[in-house]
């Protein structure tokens, strides 16, 4: 058991943090080298100082519970302000548009959140369009559904095309006979000239941390690049350039920047970001949760299920009573005594899967450090 | 957390409606199907004030923005449909041009390569002769291994960035298919190593065959099998890789060996673009795959060739519709030099320039007319129709406010569109002649076309013998100023006075083709051939070029000034100053001509790193509230709390405490007046303050920290604390 939970921690690691953490040090030594002298000063000073340091725990920290709902009711400074400046930008969506009708892709960028600009922008002036759009802020998004979609909006407008063109034959397969997300695309590509309609992609967070990955962005950069497709999408991370190579900004997506600062909180794209003062320390992510989950025998992954099916039917309840998880555990052969089902559990809270709480019945109980969403999708994921 | 989902953007509600909200956790979905397409433009352009001016660098003069009013939304529309139609036509027309250019610069390779393929392939073919059940039959033929190469041609495109050559090889792809080949044309990303060799070959079939695989086996045995069928027989089949050093090594290996396995049986060709040298193959593909490759060199021209045949086509003969300013011009030849030197990105700046000019200047439709035979017919129809407003906006151009010509109604506007015609025209013909020289000189005709765009140059040309002072000038500093480009005309004059006969009479062969419409200029020309031609007679000259440049020169300098060079350059100098006019000297010449280089450069470099960080420093230009102080050092707690935030952590190094930032941000908070303080160290008062008992306040404050710290996340101006080091965050931008 000992050297599989190592890896599990290693790999747990990996996920949470998204950095290496075991070339922090080499990269701080780099960082006092490479940057000027007065400033690997200042860095070798404060590390002088570092035992000193002040801890985030001598902050009064508020309790979770607390500070959620603050957070979810903070009013929003220069609201006024906000409205007016995003007023403002109204004055220029006939220029967007006549740049998308160019055949450039839009590109927002600019601090605050542009979801509700550029979904007021797409419902105001892309009237012709079919608009599709796509929460790349959420790590949920998946890249074939999306491309499913689109392939079955152009297909639906290609075949009425082919029934009104006589001598035309339906040449290309059905969507639903595609299988990868590679087929699909090719797809698009391959009947999006034969279309005669107009899809627009609205994406927010184009740098999303669904879409970062380089296969994403090429598909993306395909579909983009279609006669009958246009592409409008925002960043908001300073080196979104990044992701893109120069076939791809020159010759498929085609940006026109557009900087529109908006100011507005970034409510839903932050939504799950883990807290910086969460009292608890590190939060529980799906994406976490799933790398241990995964690691585990398939028993033990049926147990969690059972435990978090209980917690999305009863979600008022504070927790499953421990006997009642062994009998309903016990009912399924997935557990043969009460050690078997102690010894996952304690797998599980070792890595912050599962938390023990009193009930208001003085009985001990079991619950899930994960909002219903992301148990839901948890859930999903795991199969 | 979920309890944030139900709570509604304040601010952000006014696009969004309750059926948003509910999309927020949806990864996609479908906003609206698309509506007829006779409400396209129809709701766009409401108002045109108040921070517009700060959203766009350089916004519209102010009489434009008065002249939006809610009466003329239709007819804005129209103008909007016109505007966009006068687009397409001239940019499909600079398109055309461009893609004319490019295929004619890369034909004489393009015959090349297709020569290289009908030997090959005759020869193939007189060697082995297979009937289809032998090509179908699934195990290698045996035969001599020498002879299972695969004719290879590395085209060496020269060219660092691979961006422009995907066009070349697609156009090289055309010319074959047109020439009974069939062509795949493939590039790195189908030889990646997550798809390996079956991917490859599956892109190969599916680039072959026309219809979609339909479940088909992508194997080699399925593309025998297409080959024998009767239509496909008989031709070669041409692969060709763009990009050869970008694709996976031991896949392109593997599939290299594969293929040659077939060779006997379907005939291959390889066309490998390679950027860096003819090594490159040798260094990165193994052994056993490049003994099955045949290699042959051939070479892509280099790009500044191909800038040229650019400039002098799209910029210069196609300037009539749409040209561009002297500060654009500038600008777009330092984003060639400096930025990567690939004509692509030159051209999509030219595109976004264009659609930039048509976007935002009302009256550019009337441009369209320029390219018409009977132009002046065509504005005074369409003059006639246009309203008032229309004609006002003609009127208040900023190149028309000194005209007092023009207030005598739509003739005199006619009549300054067709001298703007015309003086374009000449400008171009002239340019054309420069052209000429810089041609035998090897200069860059970008450069030249900079400085004929020049308004200054031509106003310091006006005064009586300037322009001589300012050649006699660029004489002696020649060499210096080449290398900014300044003094590229003064070089061109100077390249006449040392050229040989021989390509001095060359050189008025051609001007003769350019000037044909400056009667008095081109009668010179003739004039100067029929001299030179004397001269010809007269002397024999077998003389080597040497001798007789060492002549003229000398002639030159003795200050003998009348011999045929002199009169060459003296010509050329009285062309300048007459005919070349640029364009931004021209009445309405906003018409035609894009000038905003701030908008172009905003539009076509994000540069999201700094401009954010920007953004939140002085987020009190955009906001622009009665609350804050417009003082970029001063905090107040009615700021923005993130750029509160991101200010604070200026004052500290690579890492941040996250103790004393909270410590920090609270005393902003809590500081009831806006006293400048000194930042970044929390005041003793503050800390004393510590044990505050867990309160709303307290919770508010905290709410506000890590909201503005998530928001900075998003922005990827900070990195989140570790395991090792929880109390430190790390910031990740430094300066703008």
């Amino acid at each position: 058991m000992a050297p599989k939970r190592k890896k599990v921690e290693v790999e747990e690691e990996e996920a949470r943090a998204q950095v290496e953490v075991e070339e922090e040090d080499e990269e701080e030594e780099e960082l006092a080298f490479s940057r000027n002298y007065f400033l690997a000063k200042e860095v070798g000073s404060a590390s002088g100082k570092r035992s000193a340091a002040r801890k985030v725990s001598e902050i009064n920290l508020v309790d979770d519970q607390l500070l959620r709902a603050s957070l979810s009711e903070l009013p929003t400074k220069h609201e006024k302000e906000i409205g007016s400046l995003l007023e403002s930008y109204k004055g220029l969506y006939s220029n967007w548009l006549f740049e998308l009708r160019c055949g450039f892709g839009l590109l927002m960028y600019g601090f605050g959140s542009k979801k509700a600009l550029l979904e007021d922008f797409a419902s105001s002036t892309l009237t012709s369009y079919t608009v599709v759009v796509i929460n790349g802020y959420l790590a949920s998004v998946n890249l074939k559904q999306v491309m499913t979609t689109i392939a079955e909006i152009l297909w639906e407008h290609y075949k009425c095309k082919a029934k009104t063109s006589t001598g035309k034959k339906q040449q290309t397969q059905l969507p639903n006979g595609l299988k990868s997300v590679d087929d699909i695309v090719t797809f698009i590509v391959d009947i999006s000239d034969d279309c005669n309609c107009s899809v627009c992609l609205l994406i927010h967070n184009i740098d999303g941390p669904a879409l970062r990955d380089p296969d994403s962005q090429q598909h993306l950069a395909r579909v983009s690049c279609c006669s009958c497709i246009c592409l409008v999408a925002s960043i908001d991370h300073v080196n979104a350039p990044l992701l893109w190579d120069k076939k791809m900004v020159y010759t498929q997506f085609k940006w026109s920047w557009h900087h529109v600062p908006t100011f507005v909180p970034y409510k839903v794209e932050g939504l799950f970001n883990p807290l910086i003062l969460f009292s608890s320390g590190h939060v529980q992510t799906t994406k976490t949760a799933l790398v241990v989950l995964q690691s585990l025998t398939p028993n033990a992954q049926s147990v969690f299920r059972v435990l978090a099916e209980f917690q999305l039917a009863n979600e008022k309840e504070e927790g499953m009573h421990v006997s009642e998880l062994y009998t309903k555990c016990r009912e399924q052969f997935l557990v043969s005594s009460q050690v078997t089902l102690n010894a996952h559990l304690t797998e599980f809270k070792d890595h912050k899967l599962v938390k023990m709480r009193r009930h208001s019945d003085g009985q001990d109980c079991l619950h899930i450090p994960l909002p219903t969403n992301a148990l839901e999708k948890l859930l999903q994921e795991l199969v | 957390m979920a309890k944030h989902q139900s709570s509604p953007q304040s601010a952000s509600s006014q696009g969004a409606n309750s059926q948003d909200a509910n999309h927020t956790l949806e990864p996609f979905f479908v906003l609206h199907k698309a509506q007829p397409q006779a409400t396209v433009v129809e709701k766009v352009s409401k108002s045109r004030k108040g921070r517009k001016k700060r959203i766009e660098s350089s916004p519209k003069s102010p009489e434009k923005s008065k002249r939006t009013t809610s009466d003329e939304q239709p007819s804005n529309t129209l103008y909007e449909q016109w505007r966009f139609k006068a687009f397409n036509e001239i940019w499909s027309l600079i398109q055309s041009s461009i893609e004319g250019v490019l295929r004619d610069i890369n034909l004489k390779l393009f015959n090349e390569v297709l020569q290289w393929i009908e030997d090959s392939f005759s020869e193939i073919k007189s060697n082995v002769k297979l009937s289809s059940s032998e090509i179908l039959q699934p195990y290698p033929l045996l035969a001599d291994t020498l002879c299972r190469k695969i004719p290879t041609a590395f085209v060496l495109t020269k060219n660092a960035e691979f961006v422009d050559d995907i066009q070349t090889f697609c156009d090289l792809g055309s010319h074959l298919k047109a020439n009974r080949c069939h062509v795949a044309n493939m590039s790195a990303l189908d030889f990646s190593l997550k798809f390996g060799i079956g991917g490859s070959v599956r892109s190969l079939l599916r680039q072959l065959h026309s219809e979609p695989l339909d479940g088909k086996i992508a194997d080699m045995l399925t593309l025998a099998k297409w080959y024998c069928e009767e239509e496909n027989n008989d031709k070669p089949i041409v692969v060709m890789i763009d990009d050869m050093e970008c694709c996976n090594a031991d896949v392109l290996g593997n599939f290299i060996t594969m293929l040659s396995e077939w060779v006997m049986k379907i005939p291959i060709f390889f066309i490998m673009g390679v950027a860096t040298t003819i090594e490159a193959p040798k260094n990165m593909l193994p052994s056993d795959a490049l003994q099955h490759l045949n290699p042959c060199k051939l070479t892509l021209g280099t790009p500044s060739d191909r800038m040229n045949s650019l400039v002098e086509s799209v910029l210069v003969e196609v300037c009539y519709c749409f040209s561009l300013g002297h500060e654009v011009s500038v600008f777009l030849r330092n984003y060639f030099l400096r930025h990567d030197g690939t004509i692509t990105s030159f051209i999509s700046a030219l595109k976004l320039a264009c659609s930039k000019h048509f976007s935002l200047e009302s009256v550019s439709f009337l441009g369209l007319y320029m390219l018409d035979q009977d132009s002046e017919e065509r504005w005074s129809e369409k003059f006639v129709y246009l309203p008032e407003s229309m004609k006002r906006c003609v009127l208040n151009l900023h190149s028309c406010k000194s005209e007092k010509n023009l207030q005598g109604g739509v003739g005199s506007i006619v009549q300054q569109l067709s001298d703007l015609k015309a003086s374009q025209r000449f400008w171009s013909s002239v340019v054309l002649c420069l052209f000429e020289v810089a041609r035998y000189s090897k200069m860059q005709f970008l450069d030249i076309f900079c400085e004929a765009t020049d308004p200054k140059m031509y106003c310091m040309n006006g005064s009586e013998n300037s322009l001589k002072k300012h050649f006699r000038c660029g004489d002696k500093n020649s060499t210096a100023r080449s290398s900014s480009g300044v003094g590229s005309i003064t070089r061109v004059i100077h390249t006449i006075r040392e050229m040989p006969v021989a390509a001095l009479s060359n050189l008025l062969d051609k001007w003769n083709n350019h000037t044909e419409e400056m009667t008095e200029i081109n009668e010179e020309v003739k004039k100067l051939q029929s001299v030179l031609a004397s001269v010809d007679e007269g002397k024999v000259y077998e003389e080597n070029l040497h001798n007789i440049r060492n002549r003229k020169s000398v002639s030159f300098i003795s200050g003998k000034g009348n011999s045929a060079n002199e009169k060459v350059a003296m010509l050329l100098d009285a062309m300048i100053r007459k005919y070349m006019k640029p364009l931004e000297c021209m009445t309405l010449h906003e018409i035609i001509c894009f000038r905003d280089v701030d908008v172009l450069q905003s539009g076509l470099i994000g540069d999201p790193r700094k401009t954010i960080q920007l953004d939140l420093l002085k987020c009190h230009s955009y906001l622009s509230c009665s609350c804050c102080s417009s003082d970029a050092k001063n905090l107040s707690p009615s700021m923005h709390d993130t750029s509160i935030m991101y200010k604070l952590a200026q004052e500290f190094g690579d890492v941040i405490n996250l103790y004393e930032w909270y410590q920090s941000f609270k005393t902003v908070l809590t500081s009831s007046s806006q006293t400048s303080r000194k930042k970044g160290r929390p005041s003793p008062a503050s800390k004393k303050a510590k044990p505050l008992p867990p309160s709303e306040t307290e919770a508010l404050i905290q709410a506000r920290f890590c909201g503005a710290v998530t928001e900075l996340q998003i922005s990827g101006l900070l990195r989140m604390p570790t395991k090792r080091r929880p109390n430190f965050i790390q910031r990740i931008a430094f300066g703008l």
